[in-house]
């Protein structure tokens, strides 16, 4: 039996080639996940652990499994022997998980690092309403409550992206263009360029259109590209939706 | 104050230099003081087509760098008083062109025209970006074949999203449509895409129809825009066109080539 020279997800070692098998350990996919960020004003001390208590009390389960950032823009008082363990676990005491910081000088981020934290670059505001302290669950809102509406033309090469939920176009859309969302995707028009729903995994997103002449749809990562696509369902008002796994096209009455 | 036309279209050969030549003669004849930009660096034409080449000191480049004032490289042209034209380098390229040195010379020139058009070079790279990045208006010339629309739709999308006017959040730059090459008879047999198809596509306004003219080359051939030749069904489409862009309501008439007289038909024959 040979050994196998290349590195390869799959198990199969029978034979001179090893073949990718169906049941890989992993698979690599990239995801959205939204953090709590805490921008600090200075060394957490006393104020801030007492200022936490507070807020975390207002709001036990809004915290729970959220994970925490640290921003430290306007963290005077954190130097480069700032004991960032120590603020972990004293944020573990509070149930309260610490992944990594943001915006440190070189010296801060060496520390972070130093306490096994990330230094993260970017990242998107959320709007204010959405980190209320009033009771509101840890679940992540009603994809469908968030809707992106796009009202002129989806030119060719323009990329359309909705994070929060559905995406709503309410013109055409040209082959070469693509459109991105969490949620379902409407088009009250023609569709002709991409359309890939449920990005972040959700298998229930629905791709909805006024004329199907898509170049390639997508529901949670399964495909169709417009070759694959029944010829009759061309320029057809059509819904497509994964059932039991598989890509569904079906028009709409 | 001056209003910026950038005449583009993504696809390269479809007509941008004939079309930038054709309206800015067009718009001199009525009376606007009008100036002809090339900002095709290292493949010039526009002056070609102008018929100054040989009247080329210094160019757009030199401006920007600050080799030559902007006065000493318009030339004026010698049919049309009305008209300036500033060519690019042949020797350089698109690298020379920075977005302060644009600024700054079509800055110069919006306070002694009233027309400044831009001649882009095809693409969507750096030369094709700062010729439409200052515009108020842009000119979309499209010929009725599916990969000019294609890619008159990805300068639409750039048109709203990388000028100066969607940066700033300002009233967008106003796109039309110019089709160019148009042939009847490929349109009939359906070689050639129908403009009711092309405008619901692009959904821009329909500025006019240039029609596949041999007129077009041969004014290239004399270095004289088409526009100047009244015998030619092309030049009297970019007229219509010209009025057009001036706010005039014209109906819009497609012509086919124009028809061989008697007498050429009668030497074709003998030839």
């Amino acid at each position: 039996m040979t050994q196998s020279q290349h590195a390869d997800v799959g198990g199969g070692s029978s034979g001179s080639r090893s073949r990718r098998t169906a049941t890989a350990p992993f698979q690599v996919r990239g995801r959205f996940f939204t953090a709590i960020v805490l921008q600090v004003a200075g060394a957490p001390e006393g104020e801030f652990y007492r200022t936490l208590d507070t807020v975390l009390a207002q709001a036990p389960h809004f915290f729970t499994n959220a994970p925490f950032v640290l921003d430290l823009d306007q963290a005077t008082g954190i130097g480069p022997s700032f004991d960032f363990t120590g603020l972990a676990r004293e944020l573990r005491k509070r149930k309260v998980t610490l992944i990594g910081v943001q915006n440190g000088t070189i010296e801060q981020n060496r520390a972070a690092l130093t306490a096994g934290l990330i230094t993260l670059q970017g990242g998107n505001d959320l709007p204010p309403d959405r980190t209320t302290s009033d009771g509101a669950a840890a679940e992540e809102d009603d994809p469908a409550s968030r809707a992106l509406l796009v009202t002129h033309p989806v030119r060719s090469g323009q990329r359309v992206f909705s994070d929060m939920g559905d995406l709503v176009v309410v013109a055409s859309v040209s082959p070469g263009a693509e459109l991105i969302a969490r949620g379902n995707i409407h088009v009250y028009g023609r569709m002709r360029g991409r359309a890939l729903a449920g990005v972040n995994g959700d298998s229930t997103a629905r791709i909805f259109c006024q004329s199907l002449e898509a170049e390639l749809i997508a529901i949670a990562g399964l495909y169709r590209t417009s070759d694959e696509m029944d010829a009759s369902l061309r320029s057809q008002r059509i819904q497509a939706f994964l059932d039991e796994g598989a890509l569904r096209i079906e028009p709409l009455k | 104050m001056a209003k910026i036309i950038v005449i583009t279209s993504g696809k390269g050969g479809v007509g941008k230099t004939t079309t930038t030549a054709a309206l800015g003669a067009g718009l001199a004849l009525r009376g606007k003081r009008t100036v002809v930009i090339d900002f095709d660096v290292g493949l010039r034409n526009l002056d070609m087509i102008m018929g100054c080449e040989r009247r080329v000191v210094f160019d757009f480049i030199n401006v920007i760098q600050g080799d030559a004032k902007l006065g000493q490289a318009l030339i004026k042209d010698r049919r049309l008083e009305n008209l300036s034209v500033l060519p690019t380098s042949q020797t350089r390229d698109k690298d020379a062109l920075t977005r302060e040195g644009v600024e700054k010379v079509l800055e110069e020139l919006r306070n002694d025209f009233d027309y400044v058009i831009c001649d882009s070079p095809a693409g969507i790279e750096r030369g094709a970006h700062l010729a439409m990045y200052f515009a108020d208006e842009a000119v979309v010339v499209t010929n009725p074949e599916v990969s000019s629309v294609r890619d008159s739709d990805r300068v639409l999308g750039l048109l709203s999203s990388k000028t100066r006017r969607a940066e700033l959040g300002e009233d967008p730059v106003k796109p039309h449509l110019l089709l160019t090459r148009y042939d009847l008879g490929r349109v009939a047999r359906g070689d050639m895409m129908k403009v009711e198809d092309i405008l619901e596509i692009l959904s821009i306004p329909l500025l006019g129809i240039i029609p596949e003219s041999p007129t077009v080359l041969s004014a290239s051939n004399v270095g004289t825009p088409v526009v100047l030749n009244e015998s030619s069904n092309a030049g009297a489409a970019y007229a219509d066109a010209v009025s057009r862009l001036m706010g005039e309501q014209i109906e819009m008439r497609v012509l086919g080539p124009e028809r061989r007289g008697l007498l050429q038909r009668l030497r074709w024959r003998t030839a």
